[in-house]
């Protein structure tokens, strides 16, 4: 996402350099340039803009989403800071986020590994791990609620593995691992291809010459390949990151927030604070999460550009 | 304080929104159809009635209704389960809804978005005592905003064979319930069966049931309510002073439940109760019908959860299962008051009840004839009833869930004070 | 599952003819790393343990969807049915009214990938091209500033005015996709114009083509494979988004295939066969795509992950 800045940065940058022929003269912008974007321009002002700016008025009000309501200033605002629900989501997403950022890429980068190297059957296996990529979340989570609340249970109890006997979905402490497990199994395979894409690009004869060197297997992967393919670890870690932020259908379809509630997102919450007449105050939360995301943006911006040159 | 208030920021806000029109116009060709003229010039209504087991009385009701008005009145029967929020929060809200009443639907009424109904709620001769319930949620100030249709009465349902086999009688007070548990539990049968997966079941059953049993429901809500943000777990009127006991009796009910409850979910309890895994089971009469197709030879009973020494304070909980009330803009008001009119038909409204195990709500409605529930109408006769607590807390306070992780593990001390400071926080911003 | 990456690569590769950069890749480097046959044999081993991880919930589901009744209710996901039975697939199709919800997803997922391609292709273009004009190039930014913004801020909105204009249907959700599509599709499409050589442009208007003939003969075929990548990637949110069409659509017999799934959850939670056999007849067309076009796919996600 924020490499998505950086493509801006440069666009800017050289922008002259990239349209040579483009700038000629000042001539006047032909119409159906026009006809081409400002129907987009409208529809997205309307569909996107709109109602962002609708739900930023609404923070400062106590509507409940329909029917009369007061304009109450900062009240919504004030509040959230002290609410333990609204900031244990919080907590509770940042790190499900951070948790899952981090297996997801150790296992996309290992998988992304074992398929470029020299194996049999690599199509095939390729063909496998991006199975769970084409398949809606909310059904890998049902599919997953049922094998954590039923199958391993029952098979833990067969093999005599105590801990594993109850089920992981209804335990307050443990829930959270296994949207992580989930959120992994659904964001390991563009990670993955995004790391091969990567590994494909590193010139063959590095690895030669520090064979050559004597280097073992796990000293060129220190040395070589974590340091060429850096770029594309920050890239899967700040796409998935945001992407992560806003987890609500694997938690819907794995614990619908519970048991009790140890498992509900930022998400989660905005949407139940509006059936459940909340709407004013959840749009105050809204627009604070929008902000939060946008820093987090920001910020991995900066820590991008220092490094996007590898 | 809101009412005078917020008619200019409201038509402010209106306006504002009309700028959406343009979307509309832009997305006609996408949306293809539209809202499309009623037929015939007959003015198209909307009965909105999702009660699953209620949809094929109302059908027929529907089809006679419609019959009889062809050509004028034409009424469509919507029975998807959705979220009446997003109906009115898209301005398409139904013309007349039949609808579960508890605090959730009193959120509609006192934002004004209820039509006033008093001269037809004066032909519909509520009994006092229920109309009390209506009463008991904030409601818009000199309007008659709901008329009440039907009552459901719950409490535990028991396996009558089970409890014959073990020469058990139905308990009258709290000890009694407690050793009739022991005496299970060790003839190795599970006295009580839970479904905590599924939060709701636990928060209307046990939780409800010892809340309503130990102290005045309705009363400590409206002192509550009148404290406004002065609430807290230190106020005069608090849950962590009031609840406290009930929710530790509740536990100690809870230990008698079945090993695996945490994971249970509602339709495990049906079936494993059904089949006579367990001899008590606390949910309401809309469970029997599930356990009926279950297991049609399951012999089933219903009686109050005692929660004290004196048999006399013995109560049952119920809800409004269905209430009828008529948005206060929509295209054709006539009509809908027309088929409302038509709905509260004694005999009409009489026969829905005897269907549906629920009880009537007029001054002159007769008892009820199942045997199973005729066991509770003593308590309706004397208003020995309470609205659960779990239905009187707005939801946007996670109380259910709340509930559920108490039953779980966590401590009732601290989730009772997350429940007052929830509460303060809501006063404070609505 | 979004890979909005716009790498600036290094190197002079052009991504946009990279050809089956994955399947080619043993013959372009046949010794990228050093590589013993015991070492082949774990990495293998490891790779299809892992791979029969991917695969057990498909299993599960499978075994699952294919019981009667009566085994499915004791829950058994390892135990193979006997004897298979399609009873649960029966009760699926009826249940989930599959011809009808299966059409609107299929009809959602189609006009949300046709208007993405057609509508972020006609923006980029006009963008790219008049990149000099503040208008345009402001707009670029515009549109790109909603990268930003998660669908959850949003949605409440979105509920309500969709619903003011007629919209709380299948109709407002494709247009709604379009548009949450049209920031990263704008970001590759324009990064890919940018390194279109303009000459075939400029012969063709030689030829006195208006530039709306220009970039339907000319410009919007030669940016075919980078709208195969953001058609991918529009697909695949139409068919499998769950947050967007359940808060959007009002009407639950118009609801798309993934969140009609809900009805299990609640109403239907123990007949485990029929709620399987369902989640098969939500997925299995989406797969079955996948592996018919693969190579095709394969290539162009990659291209997204590169570009």
């Amino acid at each position: 996402m924020s490499t998505a800045t950086e493509q801006i940065a440069t666009t800017r940058a050289d922008g002259s350099r990239v349209n040579p022929g483009r700038g000629r003269g000042r001539r006047k912008v032909e119409g159906v340039f026009y006809l081409f974007l400002l129907p987009v321009l409208a529809l997205f002002t309307l569909s996107i803009t709109l109602p962002a700016v609708m739900g930023i008025f609404f923070s400062f009000t106590d509507s409940v989403g329909f029917g009369e309501f007061n304009v109450i200033g900062f009240t919504n605002y004030a509040v959230i800071f002290s609410d333990p629900a609204i900031l244990r989501a919080y907590g509770f997403t940042i790190g499900v986020a951070l948790c899952s950022v981090v297996l997801v890429n150790v296992v996309a980068l290992a998988l992304a590994l074992g398929l470029t190297s020299k194996i049999k059957g690599k199509t095939a296996l390729r063909t496998i791990f991006v199975l769970p990529m084409v398949v809606s979340g909310i059904i890998i989570a049902f599919v997953f609620r049922f094998i954590f609340a039923n199958s391993l249970p029952a098979a833990a109890t067969a093999l005599g593995i105590g801990p594993l006997e109850e089920s992981l979905v209804s335990n307050p402490s443990l829930a959270w691992v296994t949207i992580v497990l989930v959120t992994a199994f659904q964001a390991a395979p563009p990670a993955m291809l995004i790391y091969i894409a990567g590994l494909m690009t590193i010139p063959r004869d590095v690895y030669e010459a520090s064979a050559i060197d004597g280097a073992r297997p796990w000293q060129q992967f220190r040395h070589i390949t974590l340091p060429l393919v850096s770029g594309y670890v920050l890239i899967n870690m700040i796409i998935g990151f945001k992407d992560f932020l806003s987890t609500y259908e694997i938690v819907v379809g794995l614990t619908d927030g519970g048991p009790g509630t140890s498992t509900v997102s930022v998400a989660m919450a905005i949407f139940r604070g509006f059936e459940r007449g909340d709407y004013a105050y959840q749009m105050a939360n809204s627009t604070i999460f929008f902000l939060i995301t946008l820093a987090i943006a920001l910020i991995q911006l900066r820590v991008t550009r220092g490094r996007a040159r590898f | 304080m809101r009412r005078e208030a917020s008619d200019d920021a409201h038509r402010l806000t209106r306006r504002a929104l009309l700028g959406g029109g343009a979307l509309g116009a832009l997305a006609a060709g996408l949306s293809g159809c539209g809202a499309g003229g009623g037929a015939g010039g007959a003015q198209e209504i909307t009965l909105y009635q999702n009660k699953r087991e209620a949809i094929d009385f109302f059908r027929g009701l529907v089809s006679e209704f419609n019959e009889a008005h062809s050509g004028r009145i034409r009424v469509i029967h919507d029975t998807t389960p959705g979220s009446l929020s997003a109906q009115f929060a898209r301005s398409t809200p139904p013309a007349l809804g039949a609808y579960n009443y508890n605090f959730e639907m009193s959120r509609f009424q006192e934002r004004g978005e209820l039509s006033d109904l008093s001269d037809l709620a004066e032909k519909a001769d509520i009994r006092p005592a229920v109309q009390d319930l209506v009463d008991q949620y904030p409601t818009y100030p000199g309007r008659t905003s709901v008329i009440p249709y039907s009552i459901m009465g719950s409490g535990v349902l028991y396996n009558q064979e089970v409890f014959e086999r073990h020469g058990l009688e139905v308990p009258t007070t709290y000890s009694e319930f407690l050793e009739l548990c022991g005496t299970l539990r060790d003839a190795g049968v599970t006295p009580i069966y839970q479904t905590s997966g599924d939060a709701w079941t636990l928060a209307q059953g046990v939780t409800d049931y010892a809340i309503g049993g130990m102290l005045d429901v309705a009363g400590f809500f409206e002192r509550l309510r009148g404290q406004g943000d002065a609430a807290g777990p230190d106020a005069e009127v608090s849950f962590s002073h009031a609840f406290r006991e009930p929710f530790e009796r509740a536990l100690e009910i809870h230990s008698f439940a079945n090993s695996n409850a945490a994971s249970r979910k509602y339709g495990d309890g049906n079936v494993a109760f059904a089949q006579g895994d367990a001899a008590m089971y606390f949910q309401g009469p809309w469970a029997l019908t599930e356990i009926d197709t279950i297991n049609p030879d399951a012999r089933i009973g219903v009686f109050p959860l005692p929660m004290t020494e004196d048999p006399a304070d013995r109560k049952i909980r119920v809800n409004l299962d269905l209430a009828l009330w008529i948005p206060e803009s929509i295209p054709h008001p006539d009509a809908a008051r027309e088929l409302l009119d038509f709905l509260i038909t004694p005999e009409l409204a009489d026969e829905y009840n005897q269907a549906n195990l629920g009880f009537g709500v007029r001054n002159d409605s007769p008892p009820i004839a199942d045997p199973r529930m005729n066991d509770l109408q003593g308590y309706v006769d004397r208003a020995a009833f309470y609205q659960g607590a779990s239905v009187s807390i707005p939801r946007t306070i996670l109380y259910e869930n709340y509930v559920q992780g108490v039953m779980t593990g966590d401590s009732v001390e601290g989730m009772l004070r997350t429940l007052d400071e929830d509460w303060a926080r809501l006063a404070r911003r609505q | 599952m979004t890979m909005q990456t716009t790498l600036d690569t290094p190197g002079g590769d052009d991504p946009a003819s990279s050809r089956e950069p994955l399947a080619s890749s043993e013959q372009v480097r046949p010794t990228r790393r050093r590589s013993s046959p015991a070492r082949t044999w774990i990495v293998t081993i490891l790779l299809v343990l892992g791979a029969c991880v991917v695969l057990l919930p498909f299993v599960v589901a499978v075994s699952m969807a294919f019981k009667t009744e009566a085994q499915a209710v004791q829950g058994q996901a390892f135990a193979l049915p006997s004897p298979w039975s399609i009873e649960g697939f029966q009760q699926a199709w009826t249940l989930t009214s599959f011809p009808r919800s299966f059409a609107i997803s299929l009809v959602v997922t189609a006009s949300a990938t046709v208007g993405t391609v057609l509508l972020s292709a006609m923006a980029s273009y006009a963008i790219s091209r008049n990149w000099n004009r503040r208008l345009f190039r402001w707009s670029f930014f515009y549109l790109l500033a909603a990268m930003f913004l998660p669908f959850p801020v949003l949605a409440l909105s979105q509920v309500k005015l969709t619903g003011m204009v007629g919209l709380a249907n299948p109709g407002g959700v494709v247009l709604l996709h379009i548009m949450f599509q049209m920031s990263f599709s704008v970001l590759l499409f324009t990064a890919f114009l940018r390194s279109l050589p303009e000459e075939l442009e400029e012969s063709a208007r030689i030829d006195g083509a208006s530039t709306w003939r220009t970039f339907w003969t000319v410009v919007f075929p030669l940016m075919m494979p980078m709208a195969a990548t953001v058609g991918i990637f529009a697909m695949l949110k139409g068919w499998n988004d769950f947050m967007m069409p359940s808060m959007i659509i009002a009407d639950p017999a118009l609801q798309t295939l993934p969140v009609i799934q809900q009805v299990f959850q609640d109403q239907f939670s123990n007949n485990y066969h029929v709620s399987f056999a369902s989640y098969l007849l939500a997925i299995v067309p989406a797969i079955f795509a996948y592996v018919l076009s693969q190579r095709w796919v394969m290539s162009g996600l990659t291209q997204g992950a590169i570009k």
